[in-house]
C-alpha cells in the first residue's frame, strides 16, 4: 500500500517533560488511522509535529514524500488540520470563511471556487452559510470546520476529536463522511478521539499512546483478539493501565 | 496573492463595524467639541464688550457715563428692577450677569470718593468654559476707565496723562531661544507652543492604547479559538502570517492617527483660534506670534514633520511587536487586560510627564528611566525639534530603531518557533499544556 504518512521515531522534549518518545507508525493511502490515549498522553503533541506546528526534538515524519523537518511548507500543501475545540472567525460569514481558507491553499480562482462549492455541499449548512459564524451553534461550527478540512482533498486530513460537540445524528453523519472520503476519494485520515465506539466504527487501524509511548498499533479486531477483550475500550484500559492479558 | 488574502482577513478583523463606528463617533465628538468651544469663546469675546447695567442712581452723570461707555465701543443693555434679592433680579431681567449702579454713585464721585458698583453674575457649574460668558470683567474695567477719566479731568489731567499713569512703563519683551531672539513676550510663545504640543502626545497615547488593545485581542483570540493553529498548518509561511497581521494593524493605526489628528486639530483650533486672534488684534505693535515663532526657529518645516512621522511610525511598530509578543502569552480573554498593562504604563508615564514638565529638565536618574521607555521619544519629538535639541532627538530616533529591530526580531523568532503555541504567562499557575504533561509524567 502506498504510504501517505511515515512517522519515524518522532520525539518531543519540553523543558522537563518528554511529551512524545520515539513514536513510529504509518498511514496508507485511503486509510483511517486513529490515535487514542488518555489526556496528556502525547496525542496532540504528535499530531502537532506532523502538522508542522511543533518542531520535533528527534525523529522525522514524512508526509506524501516530504519531511516535516526539511520541507514543512510542502507538507502543509498535502495536509489539513482540524484542532480539537477549534473556533472560527466570528465576524466572518461561513461562506467568507471557506473562501478565505481556500485562498490559502490555492491562488487560482476556479480552484478556490471549486473548493468552496465542495465545502458548501458537504457541510449542509445551506443558507446559514451567509450568516456570521458568531451566530452558529457549536455543532454548526464543527461541521463548517470539517468541511473546510476536507474541501481541498488533502492527501492527509488530521482531525483532532472530529465529532466533539456534535449530537449523535451529526456525529454519525460525520463518521460516514470520513469513511466515504477515504473509500471513494482515497483521502487518508489521522484522527484522535476519546470515543471508542467512534474509533471502532470509523478507523482501519488504531494506535494506543500513553506517557508519550506508542504502545501498540493494529486493527480493532486484531487488538481485541490480542488483548482478549470484548471491545476497544477494554483494550485501551489494559494497555494504558499496563494490565495486559497476553 | 495568499498574503493579500491574509491581509484582507486581518483588515476585516481589525476594521469591523464596531471599530469604524467608534472611530467616526470619536472624530465627530472631537469636531463637535471644537465647534462648542468656538461658539463659547466667540460668545465670551462678544460678551466682553456687552455691558448690562441696572442704573439705580439715575443721574445725569450716570447717563453721561453710559454714553462714554458707548464711546469705548461697548454695547449697553439697560435694565430696570428694584429687587434686592439678586437671584430674583437676574430672573426678572432675564440676564445671567449685570452691574448695578447703586444710589449715591454720582454723589461719591462728586465728593472725590471711590464710588461703589455691585457686580452680579450667575455661576452654573465649575467647568472651565461654562462661566466664560457670565462674567462682568469687561463691564467692570470699562466703568473703571470711565470713572478714572472723570477723576483725571477733575484733577486737571489730560487723556495722555491718564494713559501715562496707567501704563507708566513700556515693556519691550524679547524672547530668546538658543541663539535666536524675537520681539515677543515669552508667555505668548508659551501659549502658542503649548497648543501645538498638546495634540501629538494625545494622539500617540490614544494610538498606543488602541493598537495594542486591537492586536493583542486579535492574537490572543486566535490562540484561544485555535484559529492560529489552523492558520499555521495552512500552506503559507509564518512570515506572511505575521507580516499580514503587522501590516493590517499598521494600516488601521495610521488611519486612526490621521482621523484623530483631524479631530484633535479641529477641537484645538476651535478652542484657540479666537483667543489668538483677539490677542493679536489688541497687540498690533508687537510682532505677530507666527512671525516671532518663525524668527525663533520654533516653526516646524515639512522635514521636521517627516521626522516626527517616522518616530510616530516607529512607536506604532514597537507597540505592535510588543503587543504580538504579549498577546501570544495570553491563555484567556481576562489575561489580555492584564497583559496590556506594561504598554499602558509605557505610554502613560511619558504622556503625563510631557504634559506637566520638560523631560530634559527633570532629574537625571528619572530622565534616564523615562527616556528608556521607547515611546517617550515620540512624546518629546516636537519640543526637541522646536527647541533645537537635535542630539537628543536623533539619539531617540536611533534608540527607537534599535528597539524596533529587537522587538521585531523577538516577534519573528516567537512566531517562527514552537513558543507561539506553547508559551504562556500564568502568574504562578502552570499552563494547561504543562499541567497535563506534568500530571501525565507523574
Amino acid at each position: 500500500m502506498e504510504k501517505v504518512l511515515e512517522v519515524k521515531d518522532l520525539s518531543k522534549q519540553y523543558t522537563k517533560v518528554l511529551a512524545a518518545d520515539k513514536v513510529s507508525f504509518d498511514i496508507g493511502k485511503g486509510e483511517i488511522f486513529a490515535l487514542i490515549g488518555p489526556n496528556g498522553a502525547g496525542k496532540t503533541t504528535t499530531i502537532r509535529m506532523i502538522s508542522t506546528l511543533l518542531t520535533p526534538t528527534d525523529g522525522d515524519a514524512i508526509v506524501n514524500g516530504h519531511s516535516v523537518l526539511k520541507d514543512p511548507e510542502k507538507v502543509r500543501q498535502s495536509i489539513t488540520y482540524l484542532p480539537d475545540e477549534a473556533g472560527a472567525y466570528k465576524n466572518m460569514t461561513g461562506k467568507k470563511y471557506l473562501r478565505f481558507m481556500a485562498g490559502l491553499f490555492s491562488t487560482d480562482i476556479d480552484t478556490i471556487n471549486g473548493y468552496v462549492e465542495r465545502a458548501e455541499k458537504m457541510c449542509g449548512l445551506g443558507e446559514r452559510l451567509n450568516d456570521k459564524i458568531g451566530s452558529y451553534s457549536r455543532g454548526m461550527i464543527r461541521k463548517l470546520l470539517l468541511s473546510r478540512a476536507v474541501m481541498t482533498k488533502p492527501a492527509l486530513a488530521i482531525l483532532d476529536e472530529p465529532t466533539s460537540g456534535l449530537d449523535v445524528l451529526n456525529a454519525i453523519e460525520i463518521r460516514k463522511m470520513i469513511k466515504k472520503l477515504a473509500a471513494e476519494e482515497g483521502m487518508s485520515f489521522l484522527i484522535s478521539s476519546h470515543n471508542m465506539l467512534e474509533i471502532e466504527f470509523v478507523s482501519d487501524r488504531v494506535g494506543i499512546i500513553s506517557k508519550g509511548h506508542l504502545h501498540v498499533t493494529g486493527t480493532a479486531d486484531e487488538l481485541k483478539t490480542r488483548y482478549n477483550a470484548a471491545n476497544l475500550e477494554e483494550v485501551f484500559e489494559r494497555v494504558v493501565n499496563g494490565n495486559e492479558v497476553l | 496573492m495568499k498574503f493579500f488574502n491574509l491581509l484582507k482577513k486581518e483588515l476585516a478583523e481589525l476594521l469591523n463595524v464596531q471599530t469604524i463606528v467608534s472611530l467616526v463617533v470619536a472624530m465627530s465628538l472631537l469636531m463637535v467639541m471644537g465647534n462648542v468651544m468656538t461658539d463659547t469663546i466667540e460668545e465670551a469675546v462678544k460678551q466682553e464688550y456687552t455691558v448690562t447695567i441696572c442704573d439705580r442712581d439715575n443721574t445725569n452723570f450716570t447717563e453721561d457715563m453710559m454714553e462714554t461707555l458707548k464711546g469705548y465701543g461697548a454695547k449697553i443693555n439697560e435694565v430696570t428692577d428694584s429687587s434686592e434679592d439678586y437671584a430674583t433680579l437676574l430672573e426678572n431681567t432675564g440676564k445671567e450677569n449685570l452691574v448695578i449702579i447703586p444710589e449715591g454713585f454720582s454723589e461719591a464721585i462728586e465728593k472725590g470718593e471711590a464710588p461703589e458698583i455691585i457686580s452680579i453674575a450667575r455661576m452654573k457649574s465649575a467647568a472651565m468654559m461654562s462661566n466664560m460668558t457670565n462674567t462682568n470683567s469687561g463691564a467692570e474695567s470699562l466703568i473703571n476707565k470711565a470713572v478714572s477719566d472723570v477723576f483725571a479731568q477733575k484733577a486737571g489731567l489730560s487723556a495722555e496723562d491718564v494713559a501715562l499713569i496707567n501704563n507708566s512703563i513700556k515693556i519691550e519683551a524679547h524672547t530668546v531661544i538658543s541663539d535666536k531672539s524675537a520681539e515677543v513676550s515669552s508667555s505668548m510663545i508659551m501659549s502658542k507652543v503649548m497648543m501645538q504640543n498638546m495634540i501629538l502626545p494625545v494622539i500617540v497615547f490614544v494610538l498606543i492604547m488602541m493598537t495594542s488593545q486591537g492586536l493583542m485581542s486579535g492574537i490572543s483570540n486566535e490562540k484561544i479559538d485555535k484559529t492560529l493553529e489552523t492558520l499555521l498548518s495552512a500552506p503559507v509561511s509564518r512570515t506572511a502570517i505575521l507580516g499580514s497581521k503587522m501590516l493590517a494593524a499598521t494600516i488601521v493605526a495610521m488611519l486612526q492617527a490621521v482621523l484623530f489628528m483631524v479631530g484633535f486639530s479641529s477641537m484645538m483650533s476651535g478652542a484657540t483660534e479666537n483667543v489668538t486672534a483677539d490677542i493679536s488684534s489688541t497687540m498690533t505693535e508687537i510682532m505677530p506670534v507666527e512671525q516671532a515663532m518663525e524668527q525663533l526657529g520654533l516653526s516646524l518645516g515639512i522635514g521636521d514633520y517627516i521626522l516626527v512621522g517616522i518616530q510616530l511610525f516607529l512607536t506604532i511598530m514597537i507597540c505592535l511587536c510588543l503587543s504580538l509578543v504579549l498577546g501570544s502569552l495570553v491563555n484567556d480573554a481576562k489575561q489580555t487586560q492584564t497583559m496590556i498593562m506594561p504598554l499602558m504604563f509605557g505610554a502613560m508615564i511619558p504622556y503625563m510627564i510631557s504634559m506637566l514638565a520638560d523631560i530634559n529638565s527633570i532629574p537625571i536618574a528619572v530622565r534616564i528611566f523615562v527616556y528608556a521607555i521607547p515611546f517617550t521619544h515620540t512624546f518629546s519629538a516636537i519640543p526637541n525639534l522646536m527647541f533645537g535639541n537635535m542630539i537628543i532627538f536623533y539619539i531617540g530616533l536611533v534608540y527607537q530603531i534599535v528597539i524596533f529591530v529587537v522587538c521585531m526580531f523577538l516577534a519573528l523568532r516567537l512566531f517562527k518557533s514552537d513558543k507561539i503555541l506553547t508559551a504562556s504567562l500564568n502568574f504562578g499557575q502552570k499552563s494547561k499544556y504543562k499541567k497535563s504533561a506534568k500530571k501525565q509524567a507523574e
